[in-house]
């Protein structure tokens, strides 16, 4: 009976630390990844709340749809295009996970549902329980202005929003075109969309140009604090996205300054005066 | 009247042999430097040819020298209006390939060769990159390798000239050169002077001398773009223009300039000239036409000898040793008196004083068919044995029939030297050409005396003025070619300072410690 006992607790143990390994490599990959926009039991943020999404699709659409949400939406498949459609026609970036670790991040997303073995005791997953939420915006949109043009560095070293980002604002210069452009961001996204979204870039550009470099809770404040503001004064701002405009306009300068300096210089002297006498000999030879 | 005096000089293009000794004195002295190297204050010229730099000559394309607008003498490339709006980018410069770019050779590769199979050469360096070059040009192409009719048929003179007489120039037999040697002309009415936004140039009020004051140029190079001579030079190394400076420091030491001094031909005469300074502008904007510049520059210069003229030269501060130097100058002489000698290229509108007379050789010979036989039987076996039948014919049967039929045509020389006035030309080289057939009947004596004094009646010579026209050209000893005034310094340095200031801490009984260590 001792012996079986023993056998039983060190099976357990055994059994339950196998588990707890996929348990937890799910939950890095789901805290790591999704939770920019994805909640388990509290709420929509970017994307849906995806409790019980096990039970609501098939597995085999999960997994095409978490590799390529994109590609799925393009082969015109309904449930996809509709989330596509529901959720502000936000992209969902493609993942580069093997079918073994969405496997695992599935069954994460199970264990923490309503039912699940995990879901009792924290009441939900959300981007960091509590902290981003519509209601406790403490940040300060001057200082947030500063950070998203880089008059003030960002603590951990990270770029600056401008160098990728614009918006309408009219005490910012003109921002880059390389990512969408932020003017109505909030609105799009809601304060915990956007503060998920800073604070953990699902994105592969940005994640890329942050490694190592995550912005401080209150620089994440400060900048959703601007971008609330920037939405909320947008009707009243020019708007200096010059886009395409400014580089036409460059174009069409930089020619007619060409022209100018070709008047200016019409009557210089070019070259040499004996170069076709030097021709004429060289052809000669 | 406002009488001043001005150092000027004669070439005499008759005796010049095309050596280039002036140039290679010159350089010697004054542009063998860094920056310098494509200079030639003194250069010499083979015309019909481009000339250095290449057609300077041709106003259309540098832009210089002065043209008349509403009747006011304005600068053509350069003055107040043009040169501020061309003072960052001055348009008509010329490039180092109008000059030519200066080269040396790699001698010491002759010498530290290794032993090989093939002999080692010393390859044209460029004196401005250091690296091998091809050689391009040279301060006189025309003359040295560079193939002549290709210069030659793109000489700015040659305007004017029907295309059969050009043609006619350059056919084989007919073909014919003379040497221009050229050093800044020390103008009345300088181009250069007038053209500096600095104010860096000046003419000196003794001499005339114009120089470049080194420490006021500030590299406009606006007098490179006025001066319609080309004699304004940018030094790429100092950042500042340098010009011909008549060897000021040898004028006042009263040696003539090293040119002048070192010229094989002895075509070169120095002196002093006394001039209006009240007519320059009215001799220069004062007449529509402007075939008779030269005519009227000759007008403007005075007479030494006259009595006014010397009063108004004292009071205008002239010393007496100056004038006594305008009345011994052979210029006057070769300019004013006999009339033998013209200007260059005097439409430019500087009243250049150096003055040239013209030449006369390539003018006056003809070429015709003749029997050398007779002539070769008397001669040496051994002898070098002509057997070709022409003869550079210099005989006068018709007095003036050879300057008619120039080699050179006449429309040519006078492009040059009397702003297309032919006849003004011709009545030099009868001139002459009277000389010659004077000198001849009493040397020689194949001509007779009648037709040799008819010659001079026809010019209106006596023949005391061809003796001393002989004498100046043929026989003239160093004295009589160069006469250079007393440069007072003294006076001049008491117009800035008084000299008393240094009396007692120069000379005797003043000891002045050695400066020792460092």
């Amino acid at each position: 009976m001792k012996i079986q006992f023993k056998c039983m607790v060190i099976l357990s143990l055994f059994l339950s630390g196998v588990m707890a390994l996929g348990q937890d490599e799910g939950e890095k990959l789901f805290k790591q990844v999704c939770v920019a926009c994805h909640t388990i039991n509290d709420g929509k943020l970017v994307g849906p709340d995806l409790a019980g999404v096990h039970l609501r699709r098939s597995e085999e659409w999960l997994l095409k749809f978490i590799r390529s949400s994109q590609s799925v939406v393009q082969t015109g498949d309904p449930v996809a295009v509709a989330l596509f459609e529901e959720f502000n026609k936000i992209p969902m970036p493609d993942n580069a996970f093997t079918e073994d670790q969405i496997r695992k991040i599935i069954a994460y997303i199970a264990s923490n549902s309503p039912g699940g073995p995990g879901a009792a005791g924290t009441g939900g997953v959300s981007p960091a329980t509590g902290k981003f939420s519509n209601q406790s915006l403490q940040g300060d949109a001057s200082n947030g202005e500063k950070l998203f043009t880089g008059n003030v560095r960002l603590s951990n070293g990270g770029p600056s929003c401008i160098s990728c980002h614009n918006v309408k604002n009219d005490k910012v210069i003109t921002g880059g075109i390389l990512a969408k452009d932020l003017t109505d961001v909030y609105t799009r996204l809601t304060a915990a969309g956007v503060q998920a979204i800073i604070g953990n870039p699902p994105f592969p550009a940005m994640s890329q140009a942050y490694p190592g470099k995550s912005l401080q809770a209150q620089e994440i404040s400060d900048i959703t604090a601007f971008l609330k503001l920037t939405d909320d004064i947008k009707k009243n701002q020019e708007g200096t996205n010059y886009g395409l405009t400014l580089l036409l306009s460059g174009l069409c300068g930089a020619v007619v300054l060409l022209l100018i300096f070709k008047g200016i210089h019409s009557r210089s002297k070019r070259g040499s005066i004996n170069q076709h006498i030097y021709d004429r000999q060289l052809k000669s030879i | 009247m406002d009488v001043r005096a001005q150092v000027s000089m004669v070439f005499h293009l008759d005796k010049c042999i095309g050596c280039h000794t002036c140039s290679i004195a010159c350089k010697n002295i004054w542009t063998d430097r860094k920056g310098a190297e494509y200079m030639w204050w003194n250069n010499v010229e083979t015309k019909p040819g481009t000339g250095y730099p290449t057609k300077w000559e041709d106003q259309d394309i540098y832009k210089g020298g002065w043209q008349k607008k509403n009747g006011e003498l304005k600068l053509r490339g350069a003055g107040k209006m043009r040169g501020l709006v061309n003072i960052f980018h001055n348009p008509h410069l010329p490039v180092i390939d109008d000059y030519y770019e200066p080269f040396t050779y790699k001698y010491l590769d002759l010498i530290e060769s290794p032993a090989m199979n093939d002999q080692p050469t010393a390859r044209p360096v460029s004196l401005i990159t250091g690296k091998p070059i091809d050689i391009k040009m040279g301060p006189n192409w025309d003359d040295d390798l560079g193939g002549t009719p290709d210069y030659a048929r793109n000489d700015p003179n040659l305007q004017g000239l029907t295309a059969a007489e050009q043609e006619a120039m350059f056919q084989l037999e007919r073909m014919a050169f003379f040497y221009l040697p050229r050093i800044c002309n020390h103008c009345l009415n300088p181009a250069c002077v007038a053209s500096c936004p600095s104010g860096a140039i000046y003419k000196r009020g003794e001499d005339g001398v114009v120089l470049i004051n080194q420490d006021v140029c500030r590299a406009w190079r606006m007098c490179v773009t006025a001066c319609p001579y080309k004699k304004s030079y940018f030094n790429w190394g100092t950042g500042k223009s340098e010009k011909c400076i008549l060897c000021y420091p040898r004028l006042e030491s009263g040696q003539a300039p090293a040119c002048m001094h070192s010229c094989v031909g002895r075509i070169r005469y120095l002196g002093v000239m006394l001039y209006d300074a009240d007519k320059i502008e009215s001799t220069v904007a004062g007449s529509k036409n402007d075939q008779d510049l030269a005519q009227r520059q000759r007008d403007m210069l005075l007479d030494p000898f006259d009595p006014e003229v010397i009063q108004a030269a004292k009071e205008n501060g002239v010393a007496d040793s100056t004038l006594k130097a305008a009345q011994d100058s052979p210029v006057f002489k070769f300019v004013k008196l006999w009339g033998l000698a013209l200007p260059l290229h005097a439409e430019f509108g500087t009243l250049p004083m150096l003055f040239y007379v013209p030449p006369l050789l390539p003018v006056m010979a003809s070429l015709s068919e003749v029997d050398n036989d007779e002539h070769a039987k008397n001669m040496d076996p051994v002898a070098k044995h002509w057997n070709d039948n022409w003869l550079y014919d210099t005989s006068t049967e018709e007095l003036w029939a050879t300057i008619d039929k120039a080699r050179l045509p006449l429309k040519y020389l006078a492009n040059m030297f009397s702003c297309g006035d032919e006849s003004k030309v011709k009545d030099v080289l009868k001139k002459l050409m009277a000389v010659r057939i004077y000198r001849r009947w009493k040397t020689v004596g194949d001509i007779d005396e009648t037709k040799a004094m008819a010659v001079l009646n026809d010019v209106d010579l006596a023949p005391e003025t061809i003796e001393d026209i002989y004498y100046l050209t043929s026989l003239a000893k160093f004295d009589d070619r160069f006469v250079i005034p007393a440069a007072h310094r003294e006076q001049a340095i008491e117009m800035l300072e008084f000299t008393g200031d240094a009396k007692g801490s120069a000379g005797f009984g003043v000891t002045e410690k050695p400066r020792r260590g460092w």
